[in-house]
C-alpha cells in the first residue's frame, strides 16, 4: 500500500497519538471525533502504572506481574517505552519530561502523593521526597485550590521513600480578572500569559516564601506561553512547581492543544462534532464509516481504521437498563462481561464493568475468540478490556502504547 | 408562540452533561467577560431551574456561536438549549432593535437603490450616535456596504451562457448578504461552478431567517425558512444546492430543525441537498473529479473558519481545498469565533465583548496576512475587515483567481 488512508475515531490520547504516528509514517489521516477528547481533562502527565495494587516505583518492570487479561500483557514493556519516547519527541516545546521506567511522586490538588511517569517540567520541582520543604501558595479568588488542605495532607503523609516532607500553606489576594471572586484556573492561566499580570502575581507570592522553600503553585501558570512558569520562577526567585487542578485542567489543555495543533499543522483532516453512525464491511474487511454530519450522512472510505473512541466515559461503550453492554460504534464482541458487572459496595473493590471492552491481538486487531473480526480495524486506548485504569493509573500508558502499535502495524503493511 | 422552545425538547440532552468543563474552555465569550458565567451554567445547569421563566438573564450574553455544542464530547445541545431559553425569555418584551437587525432582506432592499447614500449615512458619526441611543446598535459596529447592484440583477442581465455544462445543473443559494452586499462572492461562486462544467440555476429566493432565529423570533424565522425551501426547490427537485453563505447553509442543514423544531419534509429535503461551496468542491477533489489546473498563487493567507461553519461538523474543507493551489499557504486562525456571531456584536451592550472576542483573531490576521485574509461568512468578514483593515474575502475568490477567472 503506497499512501494508506486511515480513519481514526476519537481524539483522546490514543486517537491523537495514533494519528500523529500514522501521519509521520506517511499515511493520510482523517480523524473523526464527536467532541473534544478527554485528554484536556487529565492532569497533563502520562501515567504508566501507579498501583499494582501497591505503589509501583518502576512501572515497566511491574507490567509482567499483571493478570494475563490485562492490556499491558499484550502490549509489553518495550512498546510502552517506545510510545512514551515517541510522545516526548512529538510533544514539542519541552512539554513532557521523565521516563517510562521510573515513576516520580507528585502532589495532587488534595495533597495526596501521586505516582506518574512523564510530567510537565513545571511540575517536577514538586517531587515528594524526604526532607523537601514546600510552601503551598495560591490566590484566594481561585476555585479548587486549597493550600491548607494540600500542605496539611502532604506534611502528614509517609512518603514512598519512608520519609516526610515539610509543607505549610499561604495565600494572597489577586483576582484573575475584574473583581471576580471565584475564577477558574483557566482564567488565571490566560492572565498569566501576560507578562504584566505575571509580575503582579510574582510580587504577591515572593514575600510569602522563606529561604530554602520550594513554592507549590496551582497548575495555572500560563496556557499558550510555555515558558510563563520559568519567567515566573525567575521573578519569584525560588524554585516553583505546579500542582494540577481538577478540570478545567490547564496542563491537560496544554497537552491536548499541542497534540491537536500538531496534527492540524501536518494536515490531518480533523472532523470535530460529528459522530460515527454506521459502517460498511465486506466479510472481514471494513470499507467505510458513516459520519452523521449536520443535515446528512457522509461515507468515509479508508484502507484502515483505528477505534480510539474510549470506553463508557465517552459513550463508546454503553450499558442499557437491562445491563447489556455494547460497543456503540461497530458492535464488536466484548469481553469481561461475566456477571455481576456492578456490585453495591461503593467503597469496595473496583467495579468489574470498567474492565469490560474488546480483546485484541498483538497488533491491536479486535478478536472474537481467536478470530480477527476485521483485518483492517485496530483498537487503542480506553476500549481495550482488562484494566481498572483509574485505580491502577494505567490509562495513559495503555492508550499511547496501543496507539503506537496500531499505527505501526498499519504502516507495516498489515492493514 | 415558540411552542417548541417552551417544550424545550433538547432539554432531554442535558442529563448527558458530566460537568467536564470542556465547553467552558472553548467558550469565546466566557474567556473575555465575567458577565457570562459560561455554557455549562447557562445551558444544562440553569435549564433545570427554568420553568417557562428564566432565573438568570445573563443567558442573553450567550452569543449563540455553538462552539460549546460542537466541542461537547457527551452530545449535550448546549447552544440549542440557550437559543430556546432565550426565545422564551424575550418573547414578551422583544426589543425593537432585535426585530430590526434581523430583517436582513429589508435592510438590503432599502440600501441597494441608494447605495452611496446609505453607505455615506452609515459613516456619519453623529447619526450613528443617535442610532445607538435610540435603537441600541453600537456606533462603531461593523456595517455592510451596499453594492448598488444586486446579484440577481447581474445574473439576469449578463449575456446568455454559451459554454457547455456537461456536469448538469446545480441550484445556487445566495443568501441575503450574497444578494445585496457580498455580491462579488456570489458572482465568483457562480463563475467557478460554471467554469468546471455546471449549469447554475438561481431561482428567486428570500431570507433563511437565521438572524431572526438567533434573536428569538422563531415564528417569523420558521415562515422564512420554509418559504426559502419552496423557492430553492422550484428550480428542480433533486438538484444539489450550493451556497457560499456559510451560516445560512447551517440554518438549512440543521439549525432550523434543531433550534426551532421545524419538522417539515421540505426542510428535510433541502437540508440534505445543500452543500457549502468549499465542501462541495473538496468532495469533487476527493472523488477525483475536480479540475485542478490551478495557476500558481504565491501567497500566505490567514483563514478564519466561522463558528457556524464549524458547527456543521464537516471539518474545515477550505484548507485542503485552497492548498490544491500551488504556492498558496493557508494559516488557520485557531480562533473559535470572531465575536460578531450574526447580530450579537452589533448590539451596544455587547459590542465591547465582541471586539474582545475578536482581538486574538484580529492580531493573528494582521500578523500573517499578505494583503488578503479569507473567511466563509459575511458578517464575520465585516467584523474582521473592521477589526484589521485587511481585505477579507470568501475563499472562493482564490479558487476563482487560480482558475484564471480573475
Amino acid at each position: 500500500m503506497s499512501t494508506p488512508h486511515v480513519v481514526v475515531i476519537g481524539s483522546g490520547l490514543a486517537g491523537l497519538t495514533a494519528a500523529h504516528r500514522l501521519m509521520a509514517g506517511g499515511a493520510r489521516v482523517t480523524l473523526v471525533t464527536k467532541g473534544l477528547g478527554g485528554l484536556q481533562l487529565s492532569q497533563g502527565t502520562i501515567d504508566v502504572l501507579g498501583y499494582a495494587p501497591g505503589r509501583v516505583e518502576r512501572p515497566l518492570e511491574s507490567l509482567a506481574s499483571l493478570p494475563a487479561e490485562h492490556p499491558y500483557r499484550t502490549i509489553g514493556a518495550e512498546a510502552v517505552a517506545t510510545a512514551l519516547g515517541y510522545l516526548t519527541d512529538v510533544v514539542v516545546d519541552d512539554l513532557l519530561a521523565g521516563e517510562a521506567a521510573q515513576n516520580v511522586w507528585l502532589p495532587t490538588a488534595v495533597g495526596a502523593v501521586r505516582p506518574t511517569a512523564l510530567a510537565q517540567p513545571s511540575m517536577l520541582g514538586g517531587q515528594c521526597v524526604r526532607g523537601a520543604r514546600f510552601v503551598i501558595v495560591g490566590p484566594k479568588q481561585l476555585k479548587d485550590f486549597h493550600p491548607a488542605l494540600i500542605a496539611g495532607n502532604l506534611a502528614r503523609t509517609d512518603l514512598p521513600d519512608g520519609g516526610r516532607l515539610d509543607a505549610r500553606p499561604a495565600s494572597f489576594d489577586l483576582p484573575g480578572r475584574d473583581h471576580e471572586v471565584d475564577s477558574s484556573g483557566l482564567t488565571y492561566a490566560r492572565a498569566l500569559d501576560d507578562p504584566a499580570f505575571r509580575a503582579r502575581f510574582a510580587a504577591a507570592v515572593k514575600p510569602l516564601v522563606e529561604p530554602g522553600e520550594s513554592v507549590g503553585l496551582p497548575g495555572i501558570l500560563g496556557l499558550k506561553d510555555r515558558n510563563a512558569w520559568r519567567a515566573l520562577q525567575d521573578l519569584i526567585g525560588h524554585p516553583i512547581f505546579e500542582i494540577p487542578l481538577p478540570p478545567p485542567s490547564v496542563p491537560g489543555m496544554r497537552l491536548n492543544e499541542t497534540l491537536t495543533n500538531g496534527l492540524k499543522a501536518a494536515r490531518a483532516r480533523f472532523i470535530l462534532g460529528s459522530k460515527v453512525v454506521g459502517f460498511a464491511a465486506d466479510g472481514d474487511v471494513l470499507r467505510s464509516v458513516t459520519l452523521g454530519e449536520a443535515g446528512r450522512q457522509v461515507v468515509i472510505a479508508a484502507d484502515a481504521f483505528v477505534l480510539a473512541a474510549g470506553g463508557f466515559e465517552s459513550g463508546a461503550l454503553d450499558m442499557d437498563s437491562y445491563g447489556v453492554v455494547t460497543d456503540t460504534i461497530f458492535g464488536l464482541p466484548l469481553v469481561g462481561l461475566d456477571a455481576p458487572l456492578i456490585h453495591g459496595d461503593y467503597w469496595g473493590a473496583a467495579q468489574p464493568v470498567f474492565a469490560a471492552g474488546v480483546a485484541v491481538d498483538s497488533s491491536m486487531r479486535v478478536l472474537d475468540g481467536d478470530r480477527v473480526v476485521y483485518a483492517n480495524l485496530r483498537a487503542a486506548g480506553g476500549v481495550l478490556a482488562g484494566a481498572q485504569r483509574w485505580q491502577e493509573l494505567s490509562g495513559d500508558g495503555i492508550a499511547a502504547a496501543s496507539a503506537v502499535i496500531a499505527a505501526d502495524s498499519i504502516l507495516g503493511g498489515r492493514a | 408562540m415558540n411552542d417548541f422552545a417552551h417544550l424545550a425538547v433538547t432539554r432531554a440532552s442535558l442529563d448527558n452533561c458530566v460537568k467536564c468543563t470542556i465547553c467552558e474552555t472553548q467558550c469565546p465569550v466566557m474567556a473575555v467577560t465575567s458577565k457570562f458565567p459560561g455554557p455549562k451554567y447557562i445551558g444544562p445547569q440553569a435549564e433545570r431551574f427554568r420553568n417557562g421563566e428564566s432565573v438568570d438573564h445573563s443567558l442573553d450574553y450567550c452569543s449563540g456561536c455553538g462552539i460549546c455544542t460542537l466541542s461537547c464530547p457527551q452530545g449535550v445541545q448546549i447552544a440549542e438549549l440557550n437559543a430556546q431559553a432565550r426565545a422564551v425569555m424575550k418573547e414578551d418584551h422583544m426589543p425593537l432593535r432585535d426585530q430590526l437587525v434581523s430583517r436582513t432582506t429589508v435592510m438590503g432592499a432599502l440600501m441597494t437603490p441608494v447605495a452611496p447614500l446609505a453607505n455615506g449615512a452609515l459613516r456619519i458619526k453623529p447619526l450613528r450616535k443617535i442610532v445607538q441611543a435610540i435603537v441600541g446598535i453600537h456606533e462603531d459596529a461593523p456595517m455592510p456596504v451596499a453594492n448598488g447592484r444586486t446579484f440577481e440583477a447581474w445574473f439576469n442581465k449578463r449575456p446568455k451562457r454559451t459554454t457547455p455544462a456537461p456536469r448538469g445543473a446545480l441550484v445556487f443559494f445566495h443568501g441575503c448578504a450574497g444578494e445585496y452586499f457580498e455580491v462579488e462572492t456570489s458572482i465568483k461562486s457562480v463563475e467557478v461552478l460554471e467554469h468546471i462544467g455546471y449549469e447554475v440555476l438561481v431561482p428567486k429566493q428570500g431570507c433563511c431567517g437565521l438572524a431572526q432565529q438567533s434573536n428569538g423570533l422563531f415564528d417569523t424565522a420558521t415562515k422564512a425558512v420554509l418559504k426559502l425551501c419552496d423557492e430553492l426547490t422550484s428550480a428542480g427537485k433533486d438538484l444539489t444546492i450550493i451556497s457560499s453563505s456559510g451560516s445560512c447553509t447551517g440554518m438549512l442543514k440543521h439549525e432550523a430543525h434543531e433550534i426551532m423544531g421545524v419538522d417539515d419534509s421540505r426542510l428535510k429535503d433541502v437540508g440534505t441537498r445543500i452543500r457549502d461551496i468549499s465542501e462541495f468542491l473538496l468532495e469533487l477533489h476527493d472523488q477525483g473529479e475536480l479540475p485542478e489546473d490551478f495557476q500558481r498563487i504565491e501567497q500566505v493567507v490567514p483563514y478564519h473558519a466561522p463558528c457556524q461553519l464549524k458547527s456543521q461538523g464537516m471539518g474545515l474543507p477550505v484548507i485542503p481545498l485552497l492548498e490544491l493551489i500551488p504556492g498558496l499557504t493557508v494559516v488557520e486562525s485557531g480562533a473559535n469565533c470572531c465575536g460578531i456571531a450574526g447580530t450579537y456584536g452589533l448590539k451596544k451592550e455587547k459590542y465591547e465583548i465582541a471586539q474582545a472576542v475578536g482581538k486574538p483573531l484580529f492580531d493573528m490576521v494582521k500578523a500573517t496576512n499578505e494583503g488578503l485574509a479569507v473567511c466563509d461568512t459575511e458578517t464575520c468578514r465585516w467584523q474582521i475587515r473592521k477589526g484589521t483593515g485587511v481585505q477579507v474575502e470568501h475563499p472562493v475568490w482564490l479558487i476563482h483567481k487560480a482558475y484564471g477567472l480573475s
